[in-house]
């Protein structure tokens, strides 16, 4: 192999995509889009959930606990108390209108305090000191649970308050706690969590485009044809590309991240460079890809017809998103045979843990042993055709 | 000179395969598409310094032959040979230069950049390329254009540009399938003045063309007709034999002499 001329290929790759704004400013900002509304999406916790509180608490001597709970419940933005009930407003059958609006889906809960709350919350807690058992006290939640997410930030929310008051107000603590130990990922978020996979998502996806149209549009306009009649041999088009493409990946990635610890200050424990090498490894590999599936393809317009083929099972099951755990085990194979999986948690082990290349060379090593196969594949095939 | 004659002549090509002054050289060399015959057995030889024209209808094998020697296909029989070396191998390209019928230009680089891009292919040293780029911007007449994308230029401009790039590199044998289509007829001239001037240096030249006239300016003339020569020579001598007025109707005299 020529290295002067796989860098002509190289150059000829680049400055056809120079010459084309439309695609340079796609390569660009398609990134900056897609950490924006990714970021906008995930990144945020859940705000305002519409709810009716119905408090029937009569109170007790020594003041009204449900109050202490409500009072803890606005004072945090989870939760948006349409309504609240007092136990002066009993004539209007507030859990009635409460239910109502649940069923009617205007709200998502009614979170109802019974007319003894405080009184048993008392006594519940004098037989506790006594060493009595005693009757667990309870707070009726009704949930429209048809979003699991919301169903659980209501649960959670309603739990923290009450957790909140008997320690704080009653001295209640809990015998044993559970103790958190952050190894990795102190104070991570989970735009943190995601920032790595959109980077390796945008990078897999634009490479692997960018080289299908490419090649069709060679093969379709014969120039790889006449390229081949030239000292141009199939490795040095195909190292040529392939730095090319590997280059413009990393250069995405960097807009990604960029773009990430702007809008999101997002936190990058380890080395920016390694994660962008271990990007530069995917892109390489994706447009090997791309230039195998082109000589499946007569027309652009086919090529096109790749893309959810490829970008579907990588955006599902190559823990983009949630995690490979998450994933059911039957498919949990599937998994492993994406490239993007391991850049993924390659990226994500560089940037959230902080790790070096003496722990993530073995995602590299994948990597770099698909971009190495994709392209001996590649060069074959263009072998092959003569 | 009639398919006799040609037969014979071609029996001389065999021995003479491979020798020193033979430019190109093929011998019984055949090429199935499938069950397709796109050429059948062909024999030719092509001196140096000679400029060939090979006409006949579409699917008459002209390109394939071509595509053949240049090394884009690989022959079902037969072998072809470059200036006494076998095709396809790589140490001959350097040597060959080809414009493809479908131009083969890319669209999305300047006509500079199109020439640079072969230039480098060939390894030439930019001060070289420089002189080279000037002189054949010249002979296309785009020196103002220079800077141009190449998707932007009329279909003529396109073929002028990718005329430049299959002469860049100055190569010993040049294959030519219709370079002239869409050029007009004054830039039509340069390009034969070019073309004469390129064979006064010793350089082999392999057109394929439909225009008749442009035919009888070349030294040989072979004409094809499903895969097989027909006839071969001067385009005079052809005429003469054929005792026809112009080439079409030689070709078309030769084509029933096939036949019958």
């Amino acid at each position: 192999m020529n290295l002067r001329r796989t860098l002509a290929i190289s150059q000829k790759a680049l400055r056809a995509l120079k010459h084309d704004r439309r695609t340079l400013g796609f390569l660009v900002l398609m990134p900056l889009f897609m950490i924006t509304i990714f970021g906008y999406t995930f990144g945020g916790n859940i705000k305002g959930v519409s709810v009716y509180i119905v408090d029937l608490d009569q109170g007790s001597p020594n003041g009204s606990v449900s109050q202490a709970i409500i009072d803890d419940l606005t004072s945090r933005d989870v939760l948006d108390a349409k309504a609240i009930y007092g136990p002066e407003d009993v004539g209007v059958n507030p859990i009635g209108i409460a239910l109502d609006k649940v069923k009617k889906a205007d709200i998502w809960a009614a979170i109802i305090f019974d007319t003894n709350f405080s009184r048993d919350v008392m006594e519940a807690l004098d037989n506790l000191r006594l060493g009595i058992p005693a009757m667990p006290v309870s707070i009726a939640v009704h949930l429209d649970a048809s979003n699991p997410n919301i169903a659980q930030a209501v649960l959670t929310e309603v739990q923290k308050s009450l957790q909140t008051v008997l320690v704080r107000d009653y001295h209640l603590l809990p015998p044993a706690v559970v103790q958190e130990h952050r190894i990795y990922g102190e104070g991570a978020r989970f735009i943190d969590f995601f920032a790595p996979g959109v980077m390796g998502l945008a990078a897999m996806m634009v490479t692997f485009m960018i080289s299908i149209i490419s090649f069709v549009h060679e093969r379709s306009t014969h120039t790889l044809d006449r390229l081949l009649t030239t000292p141009v041999t199939e490795g040095e088009i195909v190292g040529g590309y392939a730095l090319a493409f590997g280059l413009v990946a990393f250069m995405q990635s960097t807009v990604i991240l960029v773009g990430a610890i702007l809008l999101f200050q997002i936190q990058i424990e380890g080395s920016a460079l390694l994660a962008l090498s271990i990007i530069f490894l995917l892109g390489v590999g994706s447009q090997g890809l791309g230039f195998l599936l082109s000589s499946n393809a007569r027309t652009e317009f086919q090529a096109v017809q790749f893309l959810p083929l490829i970008l579907f099972p990588s955006i599902l099951l190559a823990g983009v998103f949630w995690p490979l755990e998450a994933v059911p085990a039957l498919l949990r194979p599937v998994s492993y045979f994406i490239p993007l999986t391991y850049a993924v948690d390659g990226c994500r082990s560089v940037m959230i843990r902080g790790w070096g290349i003496e722990q993530v060379w073995p995602q590299m090593a994948v990597l770099a042993v698909f971009a190495g196969i994709m392209l001996l594949l590649s060069a074959y095939s263009l072998k092959k055709r003569r | 000179m009639n398919t006799s004659d040609v037969r014979q002549k071609l029996t001389k090509t065999d021995r003479m395969a491979g020798r020193s002054d033979a430019a190109i050289a093929t011998k019984k060399l055949r090429k199935l598409f499938d069950d397709l015959v796109a050429v059948a057995g062909l024999d030719l030889r092509i001196t140096k310094g000679t400029l060939y024209g090979m006409i006949g209808p579409n699917g008459s094998g002209k390109t394939t032959t071509i595509k053949m020697l240049v090394g884009l296909l690989r022959p079902t029989g037969g072998s072809a040979f470059i200036l006494g070396e076998k095709v396809p191998i790589k140490t001959n390209l350097p040597k060959i230069g080809y414009m493809p019928q479908e131009m083969a230009i890319y669209t999305d680089l300047t006509i500079h950049e199109n020439l640079e891009l072969f230039s480098r292919a060939y390894s030439m040293p930019w001060e070289e390329f420089e002189r080279r780029e000037m002189e054949l911007l010249k002979m296309v007449d785009l020196e103002a254009r220079r800077d141009s994308l190449a998707g932007q230029l009329s279909g003529g401009m396109k073929h002028r540009v990718s005329l430049a790039c299959a002469l860049i590199h100055d190569p010993q044998i040049v294959f030519l399938d219709e370079p002239t289509v869409g050029v007009d007829p004054e830039l039509r001239v340069g390009f034969w003045n070019y073309f004469n001037k390129l064979k006064a240096t010793g350089k082999t030249i392999i057109m394929t063309t439909h225009y008749m006239d442009e035919a009888s300016r070349c030294d040989v003339v072979g004409m094809m007709r499903l895969g097989e020569l027909i006839a071969e020579g001067a385009p005079n001598q052809l005429m003469e034999s054929a005792s026809a007025g112009n080439l079409e109707d030689a070709f078309l005299k030769f084509a029933r002499r096939v036949s019958a």
